[in-house]
């Protein structure tokens, strides 16, 4: 009788209020492999996590584990029942030492036990010895880097005999060589028979180191891949490309490639995007071998002009944010040159930023775009006190009118300029957020996910926006995730990989293209 | 560097002090003098030993000096009635814990800030004492004096029990999970919620813990002296919560212990002696004492930014 | 428009700050009935005095100007423990330009506002510069600048033979009201204005309510937190001033214990310990509601029986805070236990998923 795989997800769907954030997810999970999940961001991916971790209860579908249904998963029963995950930002006790953070999470939490260090420690050299990672048990998980916290928590994982291990993008933030002792656990893992969901945009690594991928786009899973035969020395069963003892890795990796990439785009650009009306003008912003090594930025080259949208492509991580921040004076760059209208300019703080014109939608609405708290028109004004009240005295008629003008000119869907900008819908809290950064009549405006979590009708009058302003000759940076988008938005595309602009490609490019540059493939 | 740098550096000042005083001022070293200071903080460590749990789960109490004041006069009555003093304790205790659980309650059952909820009852309680006594003292009989025994004999005792008391809990918050779980707690209060940990049970419970303490600590106070005052506790919690942070017990909680929180409390008692053997003012205590405060704090956020 | 305009009248009526209002009102019938009494000369006594009334304003004018100075720092989600103890410093500093430097009042005053401006300029440094929590921080410079006033003065020292003209300030009345009135109306209103009617104003709320908004909104977060702690100061160095005239002495103990009346006015009068919310007008009905308290309290036959007045309005202080925090946390308490009982296991709430039409 053959064994039931270890996890098995059926139309697996998952809403979140009116979004649909997985639309029927087919997943399968076998002991002893490794099965890589791969999609673009926003595609499911960490939804699809959550419900497997208990997180979050799916709204249909079935989970099976070990052949065995199960139903109203917690993250205490996901844990009872073997499933670990290791995310990409380790969830750890910082202040305590390496044994006992693995402690707290295998010993019961029983008050009156008595601890015993020595024992504590032991598992814990043990546990760490078996992953091959260097670190001492009694140092504090404060002093240890990212990818050794994140091997503390695969130790933690080992220690629980966990049968399922989820990692995320666990090689994010690793070097080669950390990157190299990771896939040796990962495969020492296999080996015992765990079965390993791991989440990568690197497909090298997927190719190195899967048996299977599954992509996800839009929440479905468009199809499960072989990547390599099962060797000998591994069980499993018969795959769908039967023994082909070493693949000649060259040809047939680069044609799963291409097909792996194919799947993840998949669809036509069909949206309709506004057309590019504008001529460029002068350059507004000119960088010059910018970097900063405080958040990852290096040695980023590039020119906006005036009336110019230029699209920044990449993935999760990519650094896109990183570098809107170093324009925006948040983590200042200490390498380079910003240049903006010719001349240079040293953005230490926001404050100087807006000052050299410079206006940056963030990502994060509702924690840096809207204070939710306060009204509408307060909201509008925040980032023109000077202009608007330039002796410190509010005057209530002016940012009323203010308000009231970009309610109209925006179309913001509200119950008046003194609503808070809490009481908004996404897309309409996204207008208020432009509103406040157009009102400082800015040369050059970032947008970093200007579209994210807005709904449909919303993101296209956005996009209708960001060309009107462009046609009226503002420079436009457009950070974007949804590829249609950036691909449709933007005049030229620059994409992003490790901190750097990996490709600068020209507008309307094949997304195919654009994928394989943020993936670090093509060249 | 060494996880105990914070707490070696405290009791590095301490030798020093002491050095200091062994070359400056002899005097400092007479046994009985010695043994008074002893007495005299003695209560203050129990105190500090609670306070050292609250704050290591990231809480803050500054009402235990009024809690002091109340359970110092309530147990001073009782003794004054003839309660024998083996039943006069418990009750204190209770008491004690009774009040740390009202204010427990409020910080973790309503999750209101504990320094607004304990400023309001230490206000509350204090004034609340005065206006029922009046400032009235309480005279206690002779047989309460040092538990009934000679002087020097109830003050060996008193100080036995603090350290026993200072022993015991500085090994159960190492030894016992249920003190592993306060640091849990005071450090990711969230992750302590994911490894089957409830904080909001941790918080009241230290919260209850450092009201025992005081009773006890009270009980302390009152067998020292023919007569309780009723703002016997006024100050006890600044003198309390320096002591805890200056001995390394971080104010943003999970880090610190117990016997770092006892250097400082002996290098912050030392400050007044030595004040008064180097011939330099007493006045200068409460500065002294606050510039050492914020010295360990600024200390620690200097440190702290220099990790990130 | 015209929808929301009854609507807007249901809210203002039912505002935190109204809703004070009628409390107080109440709180103030009820002592002129139960406190005011005729004795056996025929003369009115108690509450219902105009003299009384004044003596009322005169009491809280101290506590009102720390009140003031805490209401932007804690709508910048902070706390200044300090402003009690930074009172006594500065009263003693006073007296001590005064008296042992020779210098005239005006000078004396000037440079006590000054140290003043400078002990909140101490607390701004270490909050702003360290990212230390300000509870912290304040919690030791309350204890420092108490320390260094009673240091100062020996604790025994304490200037008095202020010359009649400063005392005027403190004990006479000038256009019928008592003259330090005048100075406190005049700092309600300049708070008031730069709370309300400012860009400065705005700023404390937007930190209050997002700090890391405010700084993605170009606004210069860590300039205008430095502000509210050294205006915080520079109050609490005029209340110091007030105070020494009030009572013909500057003392090293002065203002012990007026930090936590100054929170409960300002808690009590609507302003959100967590932050971005509050008003000065509350700030002032919560000073006012503690002051008839305070006072009325006093003119209870009862309680002048017991002589137990100041004790007892501690007492109901205290409880009072306690009431009015619980107060601003009830509906937050109650949606969020509405809110997980279906949802067995809550978790970490993440901010991806919008749910928005």
């Amino acid at each position: 009788m053959p064994a039931a795989p270890l996890l098995e997800l059926r139309r697996l769907v998952k809403n979140y209020g009116g979004v649909r954030a997985l639309r029927g997810v087919d997943f399968e999970l076998r002991a002893g492999e490794v099965h890589a999940l791969l999609g673009e961001n926003g595609a499911g991916k960490s939804t699809l996590i959550k419900t497997v971790t208990g997180a979050h209860e799916p709204t249909a579908g079935t989970i099976a584990i070990a052949g065995q249904p199960v139903t109203g998963l917690t993250p205490k029963r996901a844990h009872e029942l073997g499933i670990a995950c290791i995310y990409q930002q380790p969830a750890l006790f910082p202040d305590l030492t390496v044994a006992e953070n693995i402690a707290l999470r295998l010993e019961p939490a029983t008050a009156s036990r008595r601890v015993d260090w020595r024992s504590r420690r032991e598992r814990a050299a043990q546990l760490l010895a078996r992953i091959g990672a260097a670190i001492s048990p009694d140092s504090e998980v404060r002093s240890l880097s990212m990818p050794e916290q994140q091997l503390v928590e695969i130790a933690c994982a080992l220690g629980a005999g966990a049968r399922i291990v989820i990692m995320d993008e666990p090689t994010a933030s690793l070097t080669q060589k950390e990157q190299h002792l990771l896939f040796a656990v990962v495969r020492d893992l296999r080996k015992s028979g765990v079965g390993v969901i791991y989440i990568s945009h690197r497909l090298e690594e997927i190719f190195d180191l899967a048996d299977r991928v599954t992509v996800l786009r839009d929440g479905e899973s468009v199809g499960t891949r072989q990547v390599r035969s099962s060797r000998g020395d591994e069980a499993g069963g018969p795959g769908l490309l039967t023994a082909r003892p070493e693949p000649a890795e060259g040809s047939a990796a680069t044609l799963t490639e291409a097909e792996l990439i194919r799947l993840m785009v998949g669809r036509e650009v069909a949206q309709i995007y506004p057309p590019s009306e504008s001529a460029p003008g002068e350059v507004v912003l000119a960088l010059r071998n910018v970097g900063c090594a405080a958040s990852g930025v290096r040695d980023v080259t590039l020119d906006v002009r005036a009336g110019e949208v230029v699209g920044l492509a990449g993935l999760v991580g990519a650094g896109r944010t990183e570098l809107a921040r170093v324009l925006f004076g948040l983590t200042p760059a200490d390498a380079g040159e910003i240049s903006l209208r010719g001349a240079p300019v040293t953005l230490h703080s926001p404050q100087d930023a807006v000052a050299h014109g410079i206006a940056y939608v963030p990502e994060d609405r509702r924690r840096h775009g809207v204070v939710l708290d306060l009204p509408i028109a307060h909201n509008m004004t925040m980032a023109v006190h000077r202009r608007l009240f330039p002796d410190r005295w509010l005057r209530f008629g002016a940012e009323q009118a203010l308000a009231l003008d970009f309610i109209r000119d925006l179309a913001v869907k509200c119950a008046g300029p003194d609503a808070p900008g809490g009481s908004l819908s996404g897309g309409n809290q996204q207008k208020v957020s432009l509103a406040r950064w157009l009102a400082t009549k800015p040369k050059l405006l970032i947008l970093d996910e200007p579209t994210q979590g807005v709904d449909v009708g919303a993101k296209s009058e956005i996009h209708r926006i960001v060309r009107r302003l462009a046609k009226d000759g503002l420079a436009v940076l457009l950070i974007s995730s949804d590829l249609p988008e950036v691909i449709g938005m933007s005049d030229r595309i620059g994409v992003m990989r490790g901190g750097r602009l990996q490709a600068m490609l020209p507008g309307k490019s094949d997304p195919h293209d654009v994928m394989s540059a943020a993936l670090g493939q093509g060249t | 560097m060494n996880r105990y740098f914070r707490e070696l550096s405290v009791v590095g000042a301490l030798g020093a002090v002491l050095i200091a005083m062994a070359v400056f001022a002899p005097a400092f070293y007479q046994p009985q003098p010695l043994l008074s200071l002893l007495t005299r903080e003695a209560p203050t460590l129990v105190v500090a030993c609670g306070m050292a749990l609250v704050i290591i789960c990231r809480q803050i109490d500054i009402s235990v000096g009024s809690m002091f004041s109340v359970v110092s006069v309530c147990a001073g009555l009782l003794a004054a009635r003839g309660w024998p003093l083996l039943l006069v304790l418990p009750v204190a205790m209770l008491l004690g814990a009774l009040l740390g659980a009202f204010n427990g309650f409020l910080v973790a059952g309503l999750r209101l800030p504990s320094i607004v909820v304990t400023l309001a009852t230490m206000v509350a309680l204090r004034q609340g004492l005065n206006m029922v006594r009046q400032g009235e003292f309480v005279n206690m009989p002779d047989a309460v004096q040092w538990f009934g025994l000679s002087q020097s004999a109830g003050q060996w005792l008193m100080v036995a029990i603090a350290l026993a008391l200072l022993v015991a809990l500085g090994l159960a918050m190492r030894h016992v999970a249920a003190g592993r779980f306060v640091y849990a707690v005071g450090t990711d209060a969230e992750a302590a919620r994911l490894a089957g940990i409830q904080p909001q049970l941790v918080t009241f419970l230290v919260f209850v813990f450092i009201g025992a303490f005081t009773g006890l600590a009270a009980m302390m106070n009152i067998v020292q002296s023919p007569q309780v005052q009723p703002l016997s506790g006024m100050g006890l919690e600044l003198k309390v919560i320096a002591a805890v942070v200056v001995g390394g017990v971080a104010i943003s909680g999970g880090r610190g212990n117990l016997w770092g929180a006892f250097a400082g409390l002996l290098l912050l008692a030392c400050v007044a002696p030595a004040l008064t053997h180097l011939h330099i003012e007493a006045y200068w205590e409460k500065a002294i004492q606050g510039g050492i405060i914020l010295l360990a704090v600024v200390a620690d956020g200097v440190r702290s930014r220099k990790q990130n | 428009m015209s929808s929301s305009q009854p609507r807007n009248w249901k809210a203002l009526l039912l505002s935190h700050e109204m809703l004070l209002l009628y409390v107080l009102i109440a709180e103030w019938l009820f002592f002129y009935f139960a406190g005011t009494t005729v004795n056996r000369r025929g003369v009115t006594v108690g509450f219902g005095t105009v003299d009384r009334q004044f003596d009322i304003l005169r009491h809280s004018c101290e506590i009102g100007l720390l009140a003031l100075a805490l209401t932007p720092v804690i709508i910048t989600a902070g706390i200044d423990l300090s402003v009690g103890s930074l009172l006594g410093l500065c009263a003693i500093l006073f007296g001590k330009f005064w008296k042992d430097a020779g210098l005239p009042i005006p000078v004396a005053a000037f440079l006590a506002l000054g140290c003043g401006a400078l002990g909140g300029g101490l607390n701004a440094a270490l909050i702003t510069s360290l990212r230390l929590p300000p509870l912290i921080i304040t919690l030791g410079t309350y204890s420092l600048f108490r320390g260094l006033a009673e240091a100062i003065t020996r604790g025994a020292v304490t200037y008095t033979d202020f010359p009649a003209g400063f005392l005027f300030v403190g004990q006479e009345r000038w256009l019928g009201l008592p003259t330090q009135a005048w100075l406190f109306f005049g700092v309600a209103a300049a708070v008031w204005l730069l709370v309300h009617r400012t860009t400065f104003g705005r700023s404390f709320r937007t930190i209050g309510f997002a700090p890391e908004g405010a700084r993605y909104a170009g606004l210069p977060v860590e300039r205008r937190v430095a502000m509210v702690y050294i205006l915080a100061g520079l109050i609490a160095a005029l209340a110091a001033i007030i105070y020494t005239a009030r009572l013909g002495q500057a003392k090293a103990d002065a203002g012990t214990g007026y930090e936590l009346f100054a929170i409960t006015a300002v808690v009590l009068g609507g302003t959100s310990i967590f932050g971005g919310t509050g008003s000065v007008h509350g700030t002032l009905l919560g000073v006012a509601a503690i002051a008839v308290l305070k006072n009325g309290l006093a003119c209870l036959p009862a309680v002048m029986r017991l002589n137990a007045a100041e004790d007892m309005s501690g007492l109901l202080t205290g409880a009072l805070l306690l009431l009015a925090l619980t107060g601003s946390v009830l509906p937050k308490l109650l949606s969020s236990w509405r809110a997980h009982r279906p949802a067995p296991a809550p978790s970490a709430p993440s901010p991806n998923p919008q749910p928005s039409p």
